[in-house]
């Protein structure tokens, strides 16, 4: 019941917000996600809510083996993650470049 | 904001698609989260909330095991010098921080046999992961391969009792280094530890005297004001160490041999740990200064060096995520005599060659509510090699509980296969006594149905022997005995069980107070069952005996005896008698509405029934007993009936008569005393209510105050 209540809610209320639509545009894309300690997390974009956190799909694990050494990587698979917007740090989608240039000028425009 | 996470992310080793980059989306995701309605989320047709949920939530200690902790690795731990050896230069301080770690792995081991994993609690020290490490530094080695190994005979009891189904999470050793170089010898090490320490003392003891300094002994450290409180401190720690191995060798010793030695040690151990207690004020004051002593594992309140319980998650796989709270230093020390106190009971237990008596035993001993290890190490006492107590084959005890005569032992009963069935069904119920109380209750409901089943085979195979044997009138009548006693006895073994099962539910706070009036109706179903199979066993083997003895008396006296109700069935008489005058009395406060009835959406009272009683039901534990013969006998049951009363009444009398027979048993004493003066008081509320009946200010409630079980009524005028 939730489910369906959720799906109305995107279609509805949220219809005319530019930003909105074109992070619905980035499901299913690869998406890079930094954590405060230092761990990234690759997978692939199933979710987000009001407050930011995300969920990913696949999700493979990188993290340091050593604190002082940033590589090499030690990695695990996870599946699906919830990351906490508290904890995010970074969050990045894979794209081509003429694409990056089109995010980046929505960040400009984007309402603050 | 957003470029500056952009310029940390690895870009070079994590990489982003052919002809494709890392675009930074988090102003996107900032911007589109502003816009979002509260409760609204993004995402895609094929979402799924439900799946969602059960998503693993990163940076949630109970799930995301991956948290980055202080180290990534044990050798980067070494490294940075999370353990060094020695852990000082300074001779004092090394001695105060390994006290610190001796402390702290006694917390740990006291958590991890509460059911924690041995990863997370005393493996989280650094030291015993790398046991080569403390090889120069003697005490410290000597105490982490005394640790090892102490930790390496636990384990082996629990998991060869598997009394640990429950507790899963103990036997959990994956991947740590549980047996180092030379740990069998851990004891001589320590004995050479002790023996120097021992001098150290005597030796500032001399000194302080201004007696004849000894050049020869060097002294522990270098303060010579601490160096007695420092060697008092390491010794009882190491002695205790000492005589606990000690104690778990010598009870491992096979069919009980070593039980009175294990008992020296317990006391030993009980000792070692009051002066253990009593070292914690100078081991407080010396730190005092040193470091910020707000830590409760050990006694100085020093944090200890060289533990890092992520370490572990990071490493071992079985390891789990979630953080756990060590036992404070105190609780810890409560833990080991009580363990210590469990263990001497088990130790002190005669060997009776009779399985009543340990069975009876078993009971006794699970009200004090042992912990896991001394559970483990009583099974392991009584069930060894298939034989009680390893010694006494589990056939020949079923036969002289069943009261069999002497002629049978050289029968060939020991051939038949259900015999054999029944011996290791009773194995079965001594080894499920001694889990823990949940385990224990959900296994012997399930047990009743084998003994429903053995019972059944064994009747059809002893008629067919019953049969074969008619030729000879003298091996009948042998047959016919043993098919008697045998069967009687498996009966009266199987109502004890469904006693048990449904008193535990009690202990186990699984029945509502809506529940009670069919719970006690059950037990009181229960009992006359058990009550009647006792009796004529008892009969039977009375008659048995009587025949023996049979030529030097007259007749006339053995029928008089016939008469006479044994005690042991008149006990069982008084419980029958409260138990039934409760099932009343809620039957009667539920009939004139005294007690609102649960108005529950979810379950009717009769499929309540159904779940308290399913395993008794399907076991036909009694016979006919039903929902219908429940509420056919309770319908009626009315406060101002004066038979009500009676049920109390003669609970109380005949408790007060039985009480004679059992004076030399402390504990039945104690039992018979509790249901006297729960049918007493039961008996004088009852006659409040009736008096009272239309006050409608009177209040009835009930505690357990006088029986783990039985029901004390209290009635108030509100």
């Amino acid at each position: 019941m939730a489910e369906e209540e959720a799906k109305e809610g995107v279609g509805v209320n949220s219809e005319g917000s530019d930003s909105v639509s074109r992070v619905k545009k980035l499901l299913f894309r690869r998406m890079l996600v930094g954590i405060k300690d230092g761990r990234f997390f690759l997978g692939s974009f199933y979710c987000i809510d009001k407050q930011g956190n995300i969920i990913l799909q696949d999700t493979v694990e990188y993290r340091s083996t050593r604190q002082s050494s940033p590589s090499p990587m030690e990695q695990r698979c996870l599946g699906l993650i919830l990351i906490p917007s508290s904890c995010r740090t970074s969050c990045h989608v894979d794209s081509s470049i003429d694409e990056q240039f089109s995010l980046l000028s929505l960040q400009r425009t984007s309402p603050r | 904001m957003a470029d500056e996470a952009a310029t940390v992310a690895p870009h070079a080793s994590i990489p982003s698609g052919d002809n494709s980059v890392w675009a930074d989306v988090s102003p996107l995701l900032q911007a589109a989260s502003q816009d979002l309605q509260e409760g609204e989320l993004i995402h895609g047709d094929n979402f799924n909330l439900f799946a969602a949920m059960s998503a693993l939530e990163i940076m949630d200690p109970k799930m995301d095991s991956g948290m980055v902790c202080t180290y990534y690795s044990l050798d980067e731990a070494i490294e940075n010098g999370a353990a060094p050896v020695p852990i000082s230069e300074d001779k004092t301080i090394d001695v105060r921080c390994t006290i610190d770690i001796m402390d702290h792995l006694l917390a740990c081991e006291a958590t991890w046999h509460k059911g924690h994993s041995l990863a997370q609690t005393v493996y989280a020290c650094l030291y015993l992961l790398r046991p080569e490490r403390t090889s120069s530094h003697a005490l410290l080695h000597s105490y982490c391969k005394v640790i090892r190994a102490t930790c390496n005979a636990i384990l082996s009891v629990v998991s060869d009792a598997r009394t640990h189904e429950e507790e899963d999470l103990f036997t959990m050793a994956y991947g740590l280094p549980l047996c180092g170089d030379g740990d069998e010898k851990c004891l001589s090490l320590l004995n050479a530890v002790e023996e120097t320490i021992s001098r150290q003392l005597r030796a500032c003891k001399a000194s302080s005297s201004k007696r004849r300094v000894s050049e020869d002994i060097e002294p522990l450290q270098d303060n010579s004001d601490l160096e007695e409180g420092y060697c008092r401190a390491l010794l009882c720690r190491l002695r205790f160490r000492k005589h606990f191995y000690h104690l778990l060798m010598s009870m491992k010793r096979p069919q009980g041999r070593g039980l009175e030695l294990a008992r020296k040690h317990i006391a030993s151990c009980i000792s070692e740990i009051d002066h253990i207690q009593k070292s914690s004020e100078f081991l407080r004051t010396s730190a005092y200064g040193m470091c910020d002593q707000n830590i409760d594992t050990t006694a100085s309140g020093c944090q200890p060096i060289g533990f890092d319980a992520s370490l572990n998650c990071r490493l071992s796989a079985p390891t789990p995520p979630r953080s756990i709270k060590i036992l404070c230093w105190e609780k810890a020390l409560e833990y080991f005599i009580k363990l210590l106190q469990d263990l001497d009971i088990v130790c002190s237990y005669s060997l009776d060659p009779s399985l009543e008596a340990a069975l009876h035993f078993v009971v006794k001993f699970q009200k004090s509510q042992p912990d896991l290890v001394s559970r483990a190490h009583l099974q392991l006492l009584l069930v060894q090699d298939g034989k009680l107590y390893g010694r006494d084959s589990m056939l020949s005890m079923i036969t002289r509980a069943a009261g069999l005569p002497e002629v049978t032992e050289n029968h060939d009963i020991e051939k038949n296969e259900f015999m054999m069935q029944l011996g290791q069904l009773v194995i079965n119920l001594l080894k499920i006594l001694c889990t823990n109380t949940a385990w224990q209750r959900r296994k012997l409901g399930k047990m009743l149905q084998d003994w429903r089943v053995i019972y059944v085979q064994l009747e059809m195979a002893f008629k067919k022997k019953f049969e074969e044997a008619s030729t000879t009138s003298n091996t009948k009548k042998i047959c016919f005995k043993i098919y008697q006693h045998i069967l009687a006895w498996v009966e009266e073994k199987t109502y004890w069980i469904a006693f048990r099962f449904l008193s535990l539910g009690f202990e186990l706070e699984l029945y509502s107070f809506h529940d009670y009036c069919m719970v006690y109706w059950y037990i009181y179903v229960v009992l006359i069952k058990l009550a009647e199979k006792k009796h004529l066993r008892m009969a039977m083997s009375s008659d048995a005996a009587k025949k023996k003895a049979k030529k030097k008396k007259d007749s006339l006296k053995d029928a008089e005896m016939d008469h006479h109700i044994p005690a042991a069935v008149l006990f069982l008489q008084s419980q029958i008698y409260l138990a039934e005058g409760l099932s009343m009395m809620f039957a009667a406060m539920r009939n004139e509405h005294r007690i609102v009835p649960l108005q529950s959406p979810f379950n009717t009272e009769h499929e309540i029934f159904i779940q308290q009683f399913e395993l008794l039901q399907k076991a036909c534990v009694p016979d006919h007993i039903s929902y219908v013969t429940f509420k056919e006998s309770t319908s009626h049951a009315n406060l101002s009936t004066l038979a009500i009363c009676d049920y109390f009444k003669e609970a109380q009398r005949i408790a007060k008569e039985v009480k004679s027979s059992f004076a030399n048993d402390s504990d039945t004493m104690a039992e018979l005393r509790g249901v006297e003066q729960v049918a007493e008081r039961n008996s004088i509320a009852l006659n409040v209510c009736r008096v009272g009946a239309l006050d409608p200010k009177l209040k009835i409630s009930f505690a357990f105050s006088h029986h783990p079980f039985f029901a004390t009524a209290i009635v108030k005028r509100s």
